[in-house]
């Protein structure tokens, strides 16, 4: 273990997670967790943590009982917890926001992210011009053509857009080159990773940003239905947003279950499916399930949502699975792509792409006896309305 | 110990497999006790576009990390070898099958980018007692009293160790590799000032260091300069290396 560090930089029996980054990097790194520390101590932070995600990310965001699509699916109750609706369109702002503040209190001027399906890089472009931080966010071309609408929201929240075209173009790649920059510009910038994912302390950070969302989510739900629900299912990219609303529900005895994109296939290279098709290994600073091949070169990966369109599951969600704490499944592209249309059709609501892959397990659940379901609608679905177009032939 | 002039960066694999042979004897040839071997790798986070491009021009041609240290076996007219590397190819190879391949070549020592000491313990120690020590890298972001700990931890087998096995790799600007444009000196040399009054081993210093005046800059100080990325953009050219390491040498 790395002796420097406070918190535990390991997860779970097999110790996934650790700092296997560069000594560039490591004195940030060591800064950060330091400046975490004390922001979590601090009353201050927290009070203006609390008051920009109620006034600027419009929190608590609603559990909306989805009565319609239960009946069609033979549920008894399903409740969707609408990060869709934060500002910003996702989850990602949680994490965006608190880190931006985070980098402002240790005297960060410039903000470096990567971004996959551009909500990470929309919320961080937010963010930063909210607190007047200098932007840029490192995409992959082929994100950047899939999800061209949250290429100019970015643009317009005056961020620069840095396209990345190595290799498939996607968010692998977007990482690469962000933890390049960041090498580069370490004295003066503070890199917002947007997933529970990278080396320590970045997946403890993003998880414990995001876990407002299943604290709130439970409250919610007891206080709608006067019960736990049976199971509570999230999609899982690196990992945030499973984190974010499982954890809470830990010592609650229910299943927790994510979903990882299945693609169009089964073989290395047609999908995202760490759990399936991963072997241990170190990608992006952490050691956890990863795609690869057996030289440990990455392997490519597909997915139709560009968000879960990565080859490594983050340490913390991995450990969870591995230690059977928490179930992985997988949804392919079109099971993903019937789920959203189903979702639109009996509830009026558009749903991320990469939400879309939590919603195609209910029917497998609903057939296993699940009767109430709680769900983490992660993102909404605007940023996907050309694949919508193409795919659904709308 | 007299002062290693040069500590060359060759990608292996690029241009090819079979060219490395002849390429470490031209090196050995002109008087280098050790070149640095990169292993080409699919997500080369700490290097610029250079090595980046190198790096898979070489996984396209076939340059797994088992072939490369396949290609290595035997060699008896080559420097003293440092394997620069990602920590997930070697783990993914695993500690006895990397063995059974260091061993037949001249690797010495192991520069693992992405392997803070302490992460993976049992296996740096094993690798240690089997004659394949860590270099410590030092970064301009390194502490003085971080870099007293990376000394320590992992330390100097001590002037009876050949250079490839006793050297401190001084990184000399942020970033990632890749030749500079115009990389101002001044930092780096009183950085290596300040090493070199906590450390008596041989410092070598690399990042963006390509035209011969820096070179010399880093020899008038008594360390050894790196020479990676504009080596490897020039041997793209077809520009026999000897040349290339010569036009470095004065
Ligand atoms: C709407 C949405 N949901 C989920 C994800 C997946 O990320 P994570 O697993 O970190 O929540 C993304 C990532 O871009 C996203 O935009």
């Amino acid at each position: 273990m790395n002796d420097a560090f406070v918190l535990p930089t390991r997860f779970g029996a097999q110790g996934l997670g650790g700092c296997y980054a560069p000594e560039t990097l490591m004195q940030p790194l060591l800064d950060l967790e330091a400046a975490f520390r004390a922001a979590l101590d601090d009353p201050g932070f927290q009070a203006e943590l609390k008051a920009e995600l109620r006034h600027f990310v419009g929190r608590p965001t609603p559990l909306t009982p989805a009565p319609r699509l239960a009946a069609k699916l033979g549920l008894k109750a399903l409740y969707l917890k609408r990060e869709d609706l934060a500002h910003t369109g996702a989850h990602k702002i949680n994490n965006a926001l608190a880190q931006a503040l985070l980098a402002r209190r240790m005297g960060r001027t410039e903000i470096i992210a990567e971004t996959g399906a551009g909500q990470h890089g929309v919320a961080t472009a937010a963010a930063c011009a909210r607190l007047g931080l200098r932007c840029t966010v490192y995409m992959g071309v082929t994100d950047m053509a899939r999800q061209a609408p949250n290429v100019a929201r970015m643009r317009l929240f005056g961020a620069t857009v840095r396209p990345v075209e190595a290799g498939q173009g996607t968010l692998k790649e977007a990482v690469n080159e962000a933890l390049r920059a960041w090498a580069g510009h370490c004295t003066e910038a503070h890199y917002i990773l947007g997933s529970a994912l990278g080396p320590h302390p970045f997946p403890t950070l993003v998880r414990s940003f995001q876990t407002v969302i299943g604290e709130e989510a439970r409250a919610q739900v007891f206080e709608q239905a006067g019960a736990l629900p049976e199971a509570v299912v999230a999609c899982a990219g690196g990992g945030s947003n499973g984190l974010g609303l499982l954890i809470p529900f830990a010592g609650d005895g229910l299943r927790r279950m994510a979903v990882e994109a299945g693609g169009h296939g089964r073989a290395l290279g047609e999908h995202a499916a760490r759990l399936d098709g991963g072997r241990m290994g170190v990608l992006h600073g952490c050691r956890t399930l990863l795609l690869q091949d057996e030289h440990g070169h990455t392997a490519e990966t597909a997915s139709v949502s560009a968000g879960l369109d990565y080859p490594a599951l983050g340490p913390e969600l991995a450990a969870l699975v591995l230690d059977g704490k928490v179930e992985v499944r997988r949804a392919s592209d079109d099971e993903a792509l019937a789920a959203a249309r189903l979702l639109c059709e009996t509830e009026g609501i558009l749903p991320a792409l990469e939400s879309s892959h939590a919603l195609a397990l209910l029917p497998a659940l609903a057939a296993e006896g699940a009767a109430t379901v709680l769900l983490g609608l992660s993102g909404r679905g605007d940023k996907d309305l050309s694949t919508y177009q193409s795919r659904l032939e709308l | 110990m007299t002062l290693n002039p040069l500590l060359p960066f060759l990608m292996a694999g690029d241009p090819s497999l079979e060219a490395l042979p002849g390429l470490l004897a031209e090196a050995r040839a002109l008087g280098l006790d050790a070149v640095e071997v990169g292993l080409p790798h699919s997500d080369p986070i700490a290097d610029g576009p250079v090595l980046q491009a190198a790096a898979h021009r070489a996984i396209g041609r076939g340059a797994t990390p088992r072939r490369v240290l396949e290609s290595l076996a035997g060699l008896t007219d080559s420097p003293d070898l440092i394997l620069f590397t990602y920590v997930n190819p070697l783990l993914q190879l695993g500690l006895d099958p990397l063995l059974r391949l260091l061993e037949p070549t001249p690797v010495r020592s192991l520069l693992v980018v992405d392997l803070p000491f302490g992460e993976e313990p049992g296996f740096e120690a094993e690798l240690r007692a089997a004659g394949y020590p860590m270099v410590p890298l030092l970064a301009p972001t390194t502490t003085s009293d971080r870099a007293k700990a990376l000394l320590g931890q992992r330390p100097d087998p001590g002037p009876g160790a050949p250079f490839a096995q006793r050297f401190a790799y001084v990184v000399a600007r942020l970033g990632v590799t890749g030749a500079g444009q115009g990389t101002d000196l001044d930092p780096v040399v009183a950085r290596v000032r300040d090493l070199q009054g906590i450390t008596a081993r041989p410092l070598a210093v690399g990042f963006g260091l390509s035209d011969p005046a820096s070179l010399r800059a880093v020899r008038a100080l008594g360390a050894t300069p790196v020479i990676g990325s504009a080596l490897v953009a020039d041997l793209t050219t077809g520009r026999p290396i000897k040349a290339c390491l010569e036009a470095r040498l004065v």
